[in-house]
């Protein structure tokens, strides 16, 4: 029983972490940005204050039943998919389910919240709701190709589908995949490119053609939840990225207090690290069309996908 | 009397009383046909079991019924779509003309399946194979729609099939002197020339549409009336399948160690065949406007995947061909049934015509989201436990690591139409054409809601449905399979437990629900779909605003090369090649009396003329 009530807290804890990281990346994201163009820009917090204005709106506009249901979806997939990423190296706080799931599940899961939220956004009967999915699930095509082959690069490799494994490997060896298959962790980067949707990939929000997309519908509570459920996600990518390719953060065995807080700091600079590399791009890009989007993973990301497996297989 | 025999009886005479009962009423015949098929699954399901067994001599030739656990599996198929879809079709065929003609061949349909899956001899297998085929091409047809196109290629492909089987078939008495198919395994016959699997192989795919032979699939399966197409789409191309099954584990576990190279390369052409008929049936399927050409090409998509599975011949992969086999008759029958109610209720299937029914049929659109969630493979349903499989498998048992990067871009391109089918009907901004539209009746829901329900369970335990699977694996040849009530793993080791990720699932979903619905309820406004924002523009009442045209465009854009080329052009072409000799062989066989007496006297004075160096005896 002791046992299950350190799993509950564990995994609210985890939560409450992987929203609150996602949410601050997302302020010091606005803020540097603002700076870099010359702006003052709003405080690093600022994300912090929308979601509290929108979750204390007093009215609120449902279009149907499965408008209501689209952010449910969203936290639903962003949390069931944090349950099965290790946060830190075998640490008691947080154990949650790692070993019931694996990469290919992950990849699966991941796709639910997106699905969901788009068949919430098609019920509001907003054209630019239905573009703008449109649009997202194309590109879904396209980033997804490059990043399966960098995952199979990683299983062929290892001969392992479990994420726990392929950070263990890491441990015992101690080199990080990003340098003993760099092939697979350039693929995964450009792939997630696509997956963070900052210029040019911003097709599917694009503000300036199609107001801001599939959410245009959802204001007030809606909005609000699915503000929370997209930073939560944003810090289960960054996550999966550290533990695929730069060997997770903490060590396994210390899990006394200042060992696990050690083992956070590291995780915030090597996601932050990696949060920056589609933000860095995002500046000097501008927006691509749809197919261009499409196109540009078919080609280097791609090649260097195939690569990847192949420098698995010689290995 | 043997239970086996009195199954078929009853089906046959039961057709031709449905064929009579319609003179009666219309509405007779479906029934007579739902009881029909309904008491010869009760009585497969009680009485008929691996022991039963029915021999009997017919023109000097030893004939052979019977069942293994292997058969089993489709025979559940088969009977479990069978009575769900006469159920469904009392009240979808209603208001049509000739259900006696309808009824009559949708139970020989059912008849020749159930036949099929008794046959223990290619004999009595052919038989079985050419009523089923002759009963769904007499459904293909039955509308009168385009019968010169979409009739006669399901008639010619089947045709060509049919041939090879029929060579392959006297090829094995040939050598081997029996028809018997177990005898003829144990004698070799699939594994020691390889002309003879490989001409059966042919047959089946034609079946299970397979690339190339697969152009037949769209027409035939949107032609049909909707309550076959069910049967037809989730039943009828599993015998493909069970045909593939039995011929390529012969061919892997009896093959000679100095064939090795053949069988390999029947294997990687059949993976290969079978991912690259999922993986354009798909991108056809995106661009379709029409929800059951969408179906169609997602059948045939769907079918590639199980190909994939059972070419493999590894535990896993056999598994999850059979896994994904059961499975997608439940949500591709399901979804088949959702279009003909749709079909019914509105009158047209185009999506480009109608919009948001979510609110007219809401139980139409809950059976179709299940299932849509299934056919997307997204967990925690069924659907991906069997896409799970098939991965891992590829990953951790086969090598083909570019195979699974195909598989993966056909099912991620998949969430496309899925998410196509879902919005073109149901979603988006209500016709004011549709305001009519009412919820379709029980008997129409009711089947379709039993689908779901079984997509649900089996996603929570898998094991329910791998256990027969794990007896069937048995009679092929593979011991051992290893699975639990809802746990898998694959061979490095790696578990999935379904179970945990539906509960996780579960309660996240029930709170973030409860905190939606709760929070601030009394602020909450519903308002229609025609309330939205519209950047300062004002639409009139009457504009539907749903994004529907050319819905992918962007995508069909940027694998433009990917459509250029399409096997139905080919294969146009090459009938009209042959279009092109026959008429030129007209040119000599005019039809002319005088012509031929020419013929017949030029030939004479050839023969005088050479007699000398051609007849030198």
């Amino acid at each position: 029983m002791e046992d299950l009530g350190i799993k509950i807290l564990g995994a609210i804890l985890t939560t409450i972490m992987a929203f609150a990281v996602g949410m601050t990346y997302g302020g010091i994201t606005r803020k540097l940005t603002a700076r870099v163009q010359n702006r003052r820009g709003p405080t690093i917090w600022q994300n912090f204050i929308d979601l509290l204005k929108l979750q204390s709106k007093k009215s609120n506009i449902a279009h149907g039943f499965m408008g209501h249901m689209a952010p449910a979806w969203i936290i639903i997939a962003a949390i069931t998919t944090l349950m099965f990423i290790p946060v830190l190296n075998g640490n008691l706080w947080f154990p949650n389910l790692t070993f019931h799931g694996d990469l290919i599940f992950l990849l699966y899961i991941m796709v639910f919240g997106s699905l969901g939220m788009a068949l919430g956004a098609g019920q509001t009967g907003n054209p630019n709701s239905a573009i703008g999915v449109s649009r997202g699930l194309s590109q879904m095509v396209g980033f997804e190709i490059p990043f399966v082959l960098a995952l199979v690069g990683l299983m062929v490799q290892y001969q392992t589908t479990s994420i726990k494994d392929l950070m263990e490997v890491q441990q015992q060896t101690g080199i990080w995949i990003m340098f003993s298959n760099p092939f697979s962790f350039l693929a995964a980067i450009l792939a997630s490119l696509g997956m963070f949707r900052y210029s040019p990939f911003d097709i599917v929000g694009a503000p300036a053609e199609l107001a801001s997309g599939p959410v245009s519908e959802f204001g007030g509570k809606y909005l609000g939840t699915m503000m929370s459920g997209g930073s939560i996600f944003a810090f289960i990518k960054l996550t999966l990225f550290v533990d695929l390719f730069m060997g997770g953060a903490g060590n396994g065995s210390d899990t006394g207090i200042w060992a696990t807080l050690l083992g956070i700091v590291i995780l915030l600079v090597k996601t932050f690290s990696l949060y920056m590399i589609p933000v860095f791009y995002g500046w000097v890009s501008p927006r691509y069309r749809t197919e261009q989007s499409i196109q540009y993973f078919y080609r280097w990301p791609l090649a260097l996908g195939i690569i990847s497996v192949i420098w698995a297989v010689v290995l | 009397m043997n239970s086996l025999f009195l199954i078929l009886i009853i089906l046959f005479g039961g057709a031709i009383v449905a064929y009579l009962a319609n003179k009666l009423a219309p509405i007779v015949s479906s029934i007579v046909s739902f009881i029909t098929i309904t008491t010869a699954a009760v009585l497969f399901f009680t009485q008929v079991n691996t022991e039963t067994i029915y021999q009997f001599t017919l023109g000097g030739i030893d004939l052979q019924w019977g069942i293994d656990y292997y058969t089993y599996i489709f025979a559940m198929i088969v009977f479990g779509l069978g009575v769900l879809a006469s159920l469904y079709s009392i009240q979808y065929m209603q208001d049509k003309e000739r259900l006696g003609y309808f009824n009559f061949n949708f139970v020989m349909a059912i008849l020749g399946m159930t036949g099929i899956i008794f046959s223990q001899d290619f004999v009595s297998f052919f038989i079985f194979w050419e009523i089923m085929t002759w009963s769904s091409y007499l459904i293909v047809i039955y509308n009168g729609k385009e019968v010169r196109k979409i009739g006669i290629k399901y008639m010619i492909f089947s045709a060509i099939g049919a041939y090879a089987m029929l060579a392959a078939i006297v090829s094995i008495k040939g050598s081997f002197g029996t028809f018997i198919i177990a005898d003829a395994i144990n004698a070799g016959a699939l594994s020691t020339n390889f002309y003879i699997p490989i001409l059966l192989l042919i047959g089946f795919a034609v079946k299970a549409g397979t690339m190339p032979m697969h152009v037949w699939g769209p027409g035939a399966y949107s032609n049909s009336p909707m309550s076959f197409t069910t049967v037809f789409s989730g039943a009828l191309s599993k015998m493909g399948i069970l045909g593939m099954g039995i011929v390529l584990t012969a061919l892997y576990h009896k093959a000679a160690i100095n064939d090795m190279f053949g069988v390999m390369f029947i294997k990687q052409s059949l993976m290969w065949l079978g991912a690259i008929t999922a993986a354009i049936a798909t991108i056809y399927a995106v661009i379709q406007t029409d929800a059951k050409k969408l179906l169609a090409y997602s059948s045939i998509a769907q079918l590639g995947y199980i190909t994939i599975g059972i070419a493999t011949g590894t535990k896993l992969g056999i598994m999850a061909a059979l896994f994904l086999a059961v499975i997608h008759g439940v949500f591709k029958g399901a979804l088949f049934m959702v279009v003909g109610a749709v079909e019914r209720q509105v009158g047209t299937t185009d999506m480009t015509k109608i919009s948001g029914l979510i609110r007219k049929m809401p139980w139409t659109f809950l059976v179709a989201l299940i299932s849509i969630i299934a056919l997307a493979g997204i967990p925690p349903l069924a659907g991906f436990v069997g896409k799970w499989m098939v991965y891992e498998a590829l990953i951790t048992e086969t090598n083909s690591y570019f195979l699974v990067v195909v598989v993966f871009f056909a099912s991620t391109a998949g969430f496309l139409y899925s998410y196509r089918f879902l919005f073109g009907l149901f979603l988006g901004q209500e016709e004011d054409d549709t305001a009519h539209v009412k919820e379709a009746p029980a008997t129409m829901i009711i089947p379709m809601m039993i689908l779901a329900v079984i997509l649900v369970v089996i996603g929570a335990f898998p094991g329910l449905l791998i256990d027969p699977i794990a007896n069937a694996m048995g009679v092929m040849g593979y011991t051992d399979v290893n699975f639990g009530l809802s746990t898998l793993s694959n061979v490095w080791g790696e578990q999935l437990n379904m179970q945990s990720i539906g509960m996780s699932i579960g309660i996240v979903f029930v709170v973030t629900f409860a905190f939606l619905s709760l929070k601030g309820m009394k602020g909450t406004k519903n308002v229609g779909t025609k309330d939205i924002s519209t950047s300062g523009e004002i639409p009139y009442d009457h504009e539907n605003m749903t994004y529907q045209l050319d819905f992918f465009k962007p995508f069909e854009r940027a694998l433009a090369p990917l459509y250029k080329r399409s096997m139905d052009k080919i294969w146009n072409q090459f009938g009209e090649g042959l279009e092109a000799l026959f008429d030129f062989t007209r040119k000599f066989n005019t039809g002319n009396g005088q012509t031929y007496a020419l013929y017949v006297v030029v030939f004479l004075v050839l023969m005088l003329l050479l007699k000398d160096t051609l007849f030198i005896n």
